[in-house]
Order: structure tokens, then sequence, then C-alpha cells
């Protein structure tokens, strides 16, 4: 088994789940659970394809995932914060909205259906990097070189958000909004509005796990091309308790989980049976976070 | 709901469909197309002919079956998410069965593949109803993840150990014996003698959710677990059966699809059926008689919608723009209508103070 092979897969499908989660993350400090982050992934997975296919440059791509991802965040927060309806509902509506809009978008400006194969060649992808003095160092050099530059944002943006979340005044005042409302308030702060900064912040950073989707490997859209990875990444969050560090873990065993599903196909196990690995890796795994804190509830009662 | 909040309710409804048809019209014109000729294209193609009335209505009855299922559970405070899982599984348990049963008197056969059928999807979904209740395991996101995880593992029996030895098909199980299948009742349409299942079975989840002492008790379970709890209810027992003939409801339409149309497990049994449903539970509030109205007029845009992409080349994922929309409208009623209430007492004050100043 190739272990170093499982291991850079592992990097690569874990980082659209850190993406989202991220974005999770944040509307859960501010005391809203977004399972909306699966249709904005696959909006932000469809904009940048028509992005890098409409200005020529994967860099237009991503701005238009983050342009659209933008603006569901807004229309997340108008309607959770502002219309005070509710979020399950308003997030399972977003997700059923992402699948119909980008099928119907993708018949209406291109003509095709299914999957998007760009008339006149590929669309650009993003670039992939690699560190030239890793290339000598055996393992390391394999493991972190040659992948695209959103595997890279993403593990700087992990830290940017636990700095941001627990460090910054920022932060202090995007956990009070979730967690005492009242007393942000009661220092001049809007708890509203931080919900909103959350919300489209989360909007964004789905939006650009979208975009890896779509233009990190494959320089494709297809219908449905999410496969319930969002919902993956609000159990990560779950799991690693909105602490960016700890979901960032949580998203590598899931990540881990599919990579070994696919070295396993290698050794003649049918593919649709090892997809099943990540989702049920995932289950057992928010199984695991109630009963771990439930036995350390236990043991301070019997303290 | 009585009186005047279910009269609120019902213009609210109407304004929000009228809305989200008037939007779905301005997209279709948008990208090019006459929104008059669309519509009424989709009139035709619900209502046209006859085999096109009993694919509306066939549509009608598993948008019917999946939005009450959605419904009992979440008169117990549980949002089962999961139908699709519980219907590819319930499909594949009947499948099975049926095919396995080859040869043994319908009168016998029948009953045991839905048996099969509610035992498939009732035990899916007793998992993550179990979880709920006993552990405080969030049901969204476990039954979501639970239905890729089914729907792949029927995939995987349906090209691997039970794939058929039949010519021509692709990924599919052996045929259950032709004795079991319902007969259609009108020609070439998609309706079958499953309808008459699909009545008896909302008839029962009506009585059950609106006429029996565990309805009343499930819906303060949904309510408010704690003061149940207190008043003697076994709330956890009455939430996790919720979830169980949620999922046997599942199960059932999975195997109405096989038994009805496609004679053996394929893999493409279902296209995402039980979230169209769940979209029109979400939309009625659970209200088991609204959620029998609703789907006939869900169906009607469904399969309506196909005839609009084949004639106009409008593409049928319109239909589904325009039924999310319903429900982000529906969703905020209270708040626009707070918003509403509050600007316009600002005017009220605003002109007030206009006259006395």
């Amino acid at each position: 088994m190739d272990v170093i092979f499982i291991l850079q897969n592992t990097l690569r499908t874990a980082t659209p789940v850190i993406l989202a989660a991220l974005g999770c993350l944040m509307t859960n400090h501010v005391g809203m659970m977004n399972i909306g982050v699966d249709g904005m992934m696959l909006i932000g997975a469809f904009s940048a394809v028509m992005g890098s296919w409409v200005g020529g440059s994967w860099l237009m791509g991503l701005a238009f995932a983050l342009g659209f991802g933008l603006l569901l965040g807004l229309l997340y927060g108008v309607f959770v914060i502002k219309l005070r309806s509710d979020e399950f509902i308003i997030g399972v509506a977003l997700n059923i909205f992402a699948g119909g809009v980008t099928t119907f978008l993708l018949r209406a400006i291109t003509g095709q259906s299914g999957t998007f194969h760009a008339p006149g060649g590929d669309v650009s992808t993003i670039p992939q990097l690699s560190a030239p003095f890793l290339d000598n160092v055996p393992v390391l050099g394999q493991l972190l070189n040659n992948h695209t530059l959103l595997v890279y944002v993403s593990w700087v943006l992990v830290i940017l958000c636990w700095v941001l979340i627990y460090r910054t005044p920022f932060g202090f005042a995007l956990r009070a909004a979730g967690e005492h409302p009242k007393s942000l308030r009661s220092v001049g702060k809007s708890p509203e509005g931080m919900q909103f900064i959350a919300s489209l912040m989360c909007g964004m950073l789905a939006a650009l796990a979208g975009a890896h989707l779509s233009l990190g490997y494959l320089s494709t859209f297809s219908e449905n091309m999410t496969n319930s990875r969002g919902f993956i990444a609000v159990a990560c969050v779950i799991f690693g308790r909105s602490n960016p560090p700890m979901v960032f873990l949580a998203a590598l065993l899931f990540g881990f989980i599919d990579a070994l599903g696919m070295q396993l196909q290698d050794y003649g196990i049918s593919s649709a049976l090892t997809s099943i690995f990540p989702y049920v890796g995932t289950v057992l795994m928010m199984i695991l976070v109630v009963l771990r804190s439930r036995a350390k509830s236990r043991r301070k009662a019997s303290a | 709901m009585k009186g005047r909040k279910l009269a609120e309710y019902l213009i609210a409804l109407s304004v929000s469909v009228v809305l989200a048809l008037v939007l779905g019209g301005v997209i279709m014109a948008l990208s090019g197309h006459d929104p008059i000729e669309g519509y009424s294209l989709m009139i035709q193609g619900a209502f046209g002919k006859p085999r096109l009335v009993g694919d509306t209505f066939a549509k009608a009855g598993t948008l019917c079956l999946t939005g009450l299922a959605t419904a009992v559970a979440a008169q117990a405070g549980i949002f089962n998410v999961g139908g699709e899982g519980q219907l590819y599984l319930g499909a594949m348990a009947s499948a099975i069965v049926g095919a396995k049963l080859t040869g043994v008197s319908p009168i016998i056969g029948v009953p045991l593949c839905l048996l099969a059928a509610m035992l498939a999807g009732g035990l899916y979904a007793f998992v993550p109803g179990v979880l709920k209740v006993k552990l405080k395991v969030d049901e969204v996101v476990t039954t979501i993840l639970l239905n890729s995880a089914a729907i792949y593992f029927c995939s995987y029996l349906a090209n691997g150990p039970l794939k058929t030895m039949d010519r021509g098909v692709n990924a599919g199980t052996d045929k259950v014996d032709p004795a079991f299948m319902f007969d259609k009742l009108i020609r070439s349409s998609s309706l079958t003698q499953s309808i008459f299942l699909t009545a008896i079975i909302a008839l029962f989840v009506w009585y059950l959710m609106r006429k029996t002492t565990a309805g009343f008790d499930m819906k303060l379970t949904g309510q408010n677990g704690r003061f149940a709890r207190y008043s003697g209810i076994k709330s956890d027992r009455l939430a996790i059966l919720s979830m169980v003939i949620s999922g046997a409801i599942c199960g059932l339409v999975g195997m109405f699809e096989i038994f009805g149309l496609h004679k053996r497990f394929i893999t493409t049994v279902s296209q995402e059926f039980y979230y169209d449903g769940m979209l029109v539970a979400m939309i009625m509030r659970y209200n088991p008689i609204g959620i029998v109205m609703m789907s006939i007029f869900f169906a009607a845009m469904k399969i309506g919608g196909l005839t609009m992409e084949s004639s106009a080349g409008i593409p049928s994922s319109l239909i589904i723009i325009i039924q999310s929309i319903i429900i982000f409208f529906m969703a905020a009623e209270n708040g626009i209508l707070q918003a509403f209430r509050s600007w316009r007492a600002k005017k009220k004050v605003a002109l007030t103070l206009r006259k006395e100043g």
C-alpha cells in the first residue's frame, strides 16, 4: 500500500472540507448552525468554473466564486438574522435552491447538462505550487509539494481564523454575539452586525471550497458535485467544537478515510463500497464526540 | 390553526406562490423564453392528456407520502432529512424479497414485500432516531450523511453481488415476480394501483397525527420535550417511533417505484424524491391535509415542467428554483409581516406628528 500516496490524497480531499468547515464554524460561533454550506459550495463551484471560462483566468474564477459567496452569505443573513427565519429551513432551502439554480444556469448559459465541457479546450485552473528546496527532502517533498494554491491557503486560513477568533477583540465580539448577545449590546456593539459578518465570511469560505472542487484538479463542473461534502464539514465543526485547529484535524481524518477508500479501489474493492466509508466514518465521529463529552461531564460530576 | 391565524397563513401562502411564479416568469424572460408560453406548456404538460394526468397524480402520491413522512417525524420534533436513503433501502429490500419469492402466491408475496420495504426503511431511520433521542447527536447531519451511505451501498449491491444476469440491464437486481407488480391504471402513465395504498397510508398518517392520543403526545414532545416528560409521556419512545414510521413510509415509496414501474431495483430509482416531498411538508408547516393538497400542485409543476423543457427548451430545474423560492418566502413570512407592521406603524406615527406639527 502506497502510504505517501494516501497521505497526499488526504491533504487534497480534506481541503474543500476544511474551507467549508472554517466558514461553518464562523456562523457557529455567532449561534447559527448553517447547514446551507453544501449549497453555498455548489454555487461556488459553478461560479468559479463560469468565471474562469468567461474571464479566461483562474483568478477571475476565484473572484466570481468569492463574489457569489458574498451574495449567498448576505442572502442567508437577511433571512436568518433580519427576517428571523428558521435556520434549518433556510439551510435546507438553500441546498435545494443551489441544486436547481446550478442545473438551470448550466443549461441556460452553456446548453449543456450533467457535466460542463468548455467549448474550445479546458478552462484555466488554479495553479499547483511547489517549493524547489523541498524536492530533495524524501517524504516531505512528495507530501507537501504539487498541491494547488488553495490547499496551502486553507492551512494559512486555519491559523488566521484561530488567531482572529481567540486572540483579537473582533473575535471576542464574535464569540460574545453567540454566547452573550446581551452583554455585547451593553458595550455598544450589535450582535446582529457580528452575525452578518460571520454569515458573509461563511459564504465566501464555502464558495472557495467549491472553487477548489471545480477548478482545483478537475477544471469542470458537474451537477451535485459537492456530494454532501458540505455536511461532512458541518460534522467536522461539531466534532472540533468550532475550534479551527481541531476542526482541521477532523477534516484531515475525513480526508484520510476518503483517501484510504480510493487506495482500496486499486485492490479491486468496488468504488461504490469504498465511497461509503467517509459518510459512515463521519457519523461514527459524531457519536464519538457525544460519548466523549458525556464521559467528561460524568467525571466532573463524580469529582 | 384557527380562524385568523389560518387566514393569515393562507394569504401568506398564496402571496408566496404567486410571487415565486412571477419570479419564475422573470427568470424565463431573462433566459430568452416567453413566460406565458412556458406556463401554458406547463399546464398542458400536467393535465393535457389522460396519460399526463395519470403521471401528475402518480407524482402527487409520491410527494404526498414523502411529505407526510417528513411531517410525522417533525411532529415529534425530529427533522428527518434521511428519507432518500430510507427510500433506497426500502426499494432494495422489497426488490430482493420480490425476486426471491418468485412463484409464491401474490396474496402472501406482496405483503411480505411491503413488510420488507417498511422494515428496511424503518430500521434505517431508527438509527439516527436513537442517536438523536438518547445521545443528542444532531439528526439533520446524520440523516443526510446516511443518505449518501445508503445510496452508495445500494449501488454497490446492484453493481456487484446482486447484479442481475439479464441482458440489457446496466446496474440492477433480478426482476421481481410479475404477479407482484402493481397494474397500471391509465395506459402508459406511471399511475398504478399503488395509489390506493398511498391513500390508505395518507389516511392513517392523518388519523395518527390528528386524532389519536399518540399523535397528540408526539406534538407535545415536539413542542416541549421536557414538559412532555414531566406530564408522564414516554417522549423518547414516541420520538423514535415517529422516526421509524417516517422511515417505513419512505421505504414503501421506494417499493412503489420498483413494483409499479421499474420491475427491479435500479440505481436511479429516485431522483431526490424525498427532498421534493420535504419541501412540500415544510411549506405546509407539516399539516397533513395541506400536504396532500400541495402535493398535487407541486406534482403538476414537476410533470408539466418536463413538457416545458421538451417543447420550449426551458430547463425543468426552473421548477426547483420556483419551489425553493416559495420556501424562502414562507420561512420568512413572520419576519416580513413584522417588518411591514413596524414600517406601517412608523409611517402612522410620522403622519400624526406631521398633522399635529
